[in-house]
């Protein structure tokens, strides 16, 4: 090529076949014919086909296929064609949606001897978790402050298959006691508001809980903290010496409110003494402060979420608050609390939503939670089975229902990270 | 002073009896009143499967205390303050696991043996009714005691272990070459002396040169009167298999990842899926096939065949590990339905997964629920419906049956119901509004 085009452009034109341009135009529409004929052939790596594709950000909820190319979505649209994907996954009779964003968990383990949850075994392994229940995202709890967000970092996030993000505790040693403590000398408003400017992709905003003492300043600061960086504050629990009226008061639109349907001793329920949702927590809800589940082990009572919800208050989230403790009691995973308020009455559309999209919004994180074309290949494919279920609270309550959600497979940035069926496999006999 | 055979006297003793009925009565009521509502939970209706005392029907299970109480038909539910109906319901003992790595940690230069590949074991047993794992040569005896400390003392599966024939363990793969630092001495003192209740046996694996790492192991394992467990699959060129199987190896002694096909390896069942005959022959002989199933260590093509041609497995385990967690192995309920749909029935798929291994490693008070027996106890829903299942290489057997725990418990404690079975309706509790 360098050599004709040398020759073309030195003064011995007649040493140039005649056949020479149209012989360079012929070789090149059979380049672009062949090339686009292959990238038309198998522009994708991944179809999911035939299923009903919920993207609560965009409204859909209908039947749709969905292509993945390397760790992106590249298409939804009816009817692609299977000859278009390099590998081809039958979703028929089940439903695609955004993968589920978790956005209460502790996730911080470790070996430390003291069990804790910052480094020890009171947090849990992420992986070994999420994918099976349909999790892509999940948000640890303030398990890390600005001291040891690093190791946070470096051990959990950076080795995990999990989207880990995060809630930097007010604390600078994060959530070193489960029961909480009375010391405020590790509480630094400026170091936390710089561990966030310096991992702003991976901090969502700040924590507090967990604090004995009847002094506000913890609270504050973790305000302040989060003001200074235009993030929401999770209010978590163990705060037994700050009424929730005034909590809630000195909270902002987008702060968030965890364990929102428990009944416990240290904490003013949501209902009063007559069953009805309290004055100061309608004019919070108003205001836009938003409410996450977050059962645990102890913070989720059916004689708080069944009034509430029929009262108009569903929530907004539905974190897990996964950890040692919650593991193996009634919380399950995050699919389990979907399909207990699929079974109290919310729609699918509606439990997905709260999974994926509006736990994005509240965590503003808009690229997460949607099905979009562009947007990061994080899916769960699920299956909406029906039978006789248990859901269990936090008080050993019971409540009967007939459906519940199972991850069918699971996706994250294009990769199949769970497949319960073998539905992404080929039979073994081929 | 009454006479003798007088209708006075005969009074009076009819009387001084009636007496000693009342008072001795009276002092019994209460231990009758006790022993008629002794237990503390009864599993009502079920169909109980117990290799070990030959029981497979309906039966129910009452538990005091950490213990099995009783095992009788028709157990009357006045004798317990907790009935849990598992009516429709399998119940076995607590599924014991008996190749995991368990030695989670946070060494970033290791990788198995205090590292990110070990698992914390509670988040995946009781899910699963297991309620025992053994972890398969994670330490050695230089790292048991971390072991012991990080995951032993501190989970609420039991957990047994297999000792590393390698001093330090699985720390890495070069480290795991060093001939040096496989000492029998050592690792039999460890199991002899300090730590007889939690050491079931030796582990050699992943070692790429000849038999000396196996030599050792089973030297090790004469010294400690315990069995040894090989994973062998790393040489190049393969060592005879024959040879290990026939010679190298005990009666008692445990090959595990049975079902693999590598490289590093000879496989059980030949290029025309036929299941070479010293393979049999060494289990004649009582050598064990585990399963291990792991993240590369289950073909459909060596399994199926050798279902098919009667070479079953003596153990079914899982070799759990953060590789294996998430791909087709997942968990022992769905590797135990695996044998299943392949045609093992019911209790062997059970024996294989609770009363051999038991045996295996020598701890028979586990496996079974005899009166007496710690009360680990799983309760299994077997599922009808379309069911796939992933083998290492991505590829799927299709199969009708599943097993799903539905309620485990571990010394009588419920740790893990998956339907509330064992937890009162929320319509019973009083409304205050």
């Amino acid at each position: 090529m360098m050599h004709a085009c040398y020759q073309m452009t030195g003064t011995n034109t007649d040493r140039i076949p005649w056949y020479f341009p149209g012989m360079m135009l012929a070789a090149l529409a059979l380049v672009l014919v062949l090339g686009s004929a292959c990238a038309l052939a198998q522009p994708y790596d991944l179809l999911l086909k035939g299923g009903q594709v919920i993207d609560p950000k965009n409204d859909i909820n209908e039947p749709m296929d969905l292509a993945v190319t390397g760790d992106r979505i590249a298409r939804v649209a009816d009817d692609i064609p299977a000859s278009e994907a390099a590998t081809v996954i039958d979703v028929s009779g089940l439903y695609v949606a955004p993968g589920l964003i978790d956005p209460h968990a502790h996730v911080f383990f470790g070996s430390d001897p003291e069990g804790s949850f910052a480094g020890g075994t009171g947090s849990v392994s992420p992986d070994a978790f999420s994918f099976r229940s349909g999790v892509t995202t999940v948000v640890d709890a303030g398990d890390a402050g600005w001291r040891n967000f690093p190791e946070f970092k470096r051990r959990v996030i950076d080795q995990s298959d999990t989207r880990v993000l995060a809630f930097l505790n007010i604390f600078g040693d994060g959530l070193t006691s489960g029961s909480g403590r009375y010391e405020m000398d590790d509480i630094d408003a400026e170091k936390a508001r710089a561990m966030i400017e310096s991992h702003p992709d991976l901090i969502v905003g700040m924590r507090v809980g967990h604090f004995l003492g009847e002094s506000w300043r913890p609270f504050e600061s973790a305000v302040q903290a989060a003001r200074r960086t235009g993030r929401p504050l999770l209010l978590e629990c163990h705060l037994p010496e700050l009424p929730l009226s005034g909590l809630l008061e000195r909270m902002r639109p987008g702060d968030i409110v965890t364990h929102a349907f428990g009944e416990v001793s240290d904490r003013a329920a949501i209902l009063d003494e007559n069953g009805q949702l309290r004055p100061y927590v309608r004019e919070a809800r108003a205001k836009g402060i938003l409410f996450d589940v977050g059962p645990g082990g102890g913070s989720f009572h059916f004689s708080q979420a069944i009034p509430a919800l029929r009262q108009g208050l569903r929530p907004d989230t539905f974190g897990t608050d996964l950890h040692r403790y919650s593991m193996n009691g009634p919380m399950k995973n995050m699919l389990n609390i979907l399909s207990t308020y699929l079974n109290l009455g919310m729609s699918l559309e509606e439990v997905i939503a709260g999974g994926t999209w509006r736990a994005a919004l509240a965590l503003q994180r808009s690229d997460l939670g949607d099905l979009e074309e562009g947007s990061v290949a994080d899916i769960v494919v699920l299956d909406r089975q029906t039978g006789d279920y248990g859901f269990v609270d936090s008080g050993g309550m019971r409540i009967e229902g007939d459906e519940k959600l199972e991850a069918a497979l699971t996706i994250r940035a294009g990769r199949i990270v769970w497949d319960q069926n073998g539905l992404s496999a080929t039979a073994w006999e081929e | 002073m009454i006479k003798k055979n007088s209708l006075a006297f005969r009074r009076w003793n009819t009387l001084k009896r009636a007496f000693r009925v009342l008072v001795i009565g009276g002092l019994l009521m209460p231990v009758a009143v006790v022993y008629a509502q002794s237990y503390d939970m009864l599993l009502e209706g079920g169909h109980l499967i117990d290799p070990k005392n030959g029981i497979n029907e309906p039966m129910d299970v009452a538990i005091a205390g950490d213990s099995i109480a009783e095992v009788a038909p028709q157990i009357s539910p006045d004798s317990a303050d907790r009935v849990v109906d598992v009516s429709g319901l399998y119940v076995t003992p607590g599924i014991i696991d008996m190749h995991t790595h368990v030695f989670h940690g946070t060494d970033p230069d290791a990788y198995i043996a205090d590292a990110h590949v070990s698992v914390a074991p509670d988040g995946f047993t009781f899910r699963s009714g297991v309620t025992t794992v053994v972890d398969a040569g994670s330490a050695g005896w230089k790292n048991f005691r971390t072991l012991k400390a990080q995951t032993i003392d501190r989970a609420e599966t039991r957990v047994l272990a297999f000792l590393n024939i390698v001093g330090v363990g699985m720390v890495g793969r070069y480290e795991e070459q060093n001939v040096e630092d496989m000492n029998p001495e050592m690792t039999a003192l460890m199991i002899n002396e300090l730590f007889p209740d939690l050491l079931v046996g030796i582990k050699s694996a992943h070692y790429w040169g000849d038999f000396t790492q196996v030599e050792r192991a089973v030297e090790a394992g004469n010294r400690a009167g315990v069995p040894v467990m090989v994973d062998f699959g790393e040489h190049d060129p393969p060592l005879s298999l024959e040879t290990l199987l026939m010679d190298k190896l005990r009666p008692g002694d445990i090959f595990t990842h049975t079902y693999s096909y590598t490289r590093g390896r000879e496989a059980v069942v030949d290029e025309e899926f036929n299941v070479k005959p010293y393979v049999l022959k060494a289990q004649e002989r009582g050598v064990l096939f585990d399963v291990g199933h792991g993240g590369g260590s289950l073909i459909w093509h060596q399994v199926i065949p050798s279902m098919q041609q009667q070479f079953w497995p003596d153990v079914i385990s899982s070799d759990l590990h953060t590789s294996s967690m998430n791909g087709g192995m997942k968990n022992m309920a769905n590797l135990m339905s695996k044998f299943l749909n392949m045609e093992m029935p019911l209790q062997e798929v059970i024996l294989r997964s609770t009363w051999s291994p038991a045996q295996v490693i020598g701890r028979e008070d586990l496996g079974h629920l005899s009166t007496g027996a710690d009360a680990d106890v799983a309760v299994f829903r077997l599922k009808e419906g379309d069911f796939g299942f992933l083998d290492a290489r991505g590829r799927t057997m299709q199969g009708n049956r599943k097993l799903e725990a539905e309620l485990t418990l571990r010394e009588g404690r419920v740790v893990w119901d998956l339907n509330g079975r064992a937890s009162p309706s929320w319509e019973e509790e009083p409304r205050r509004y």
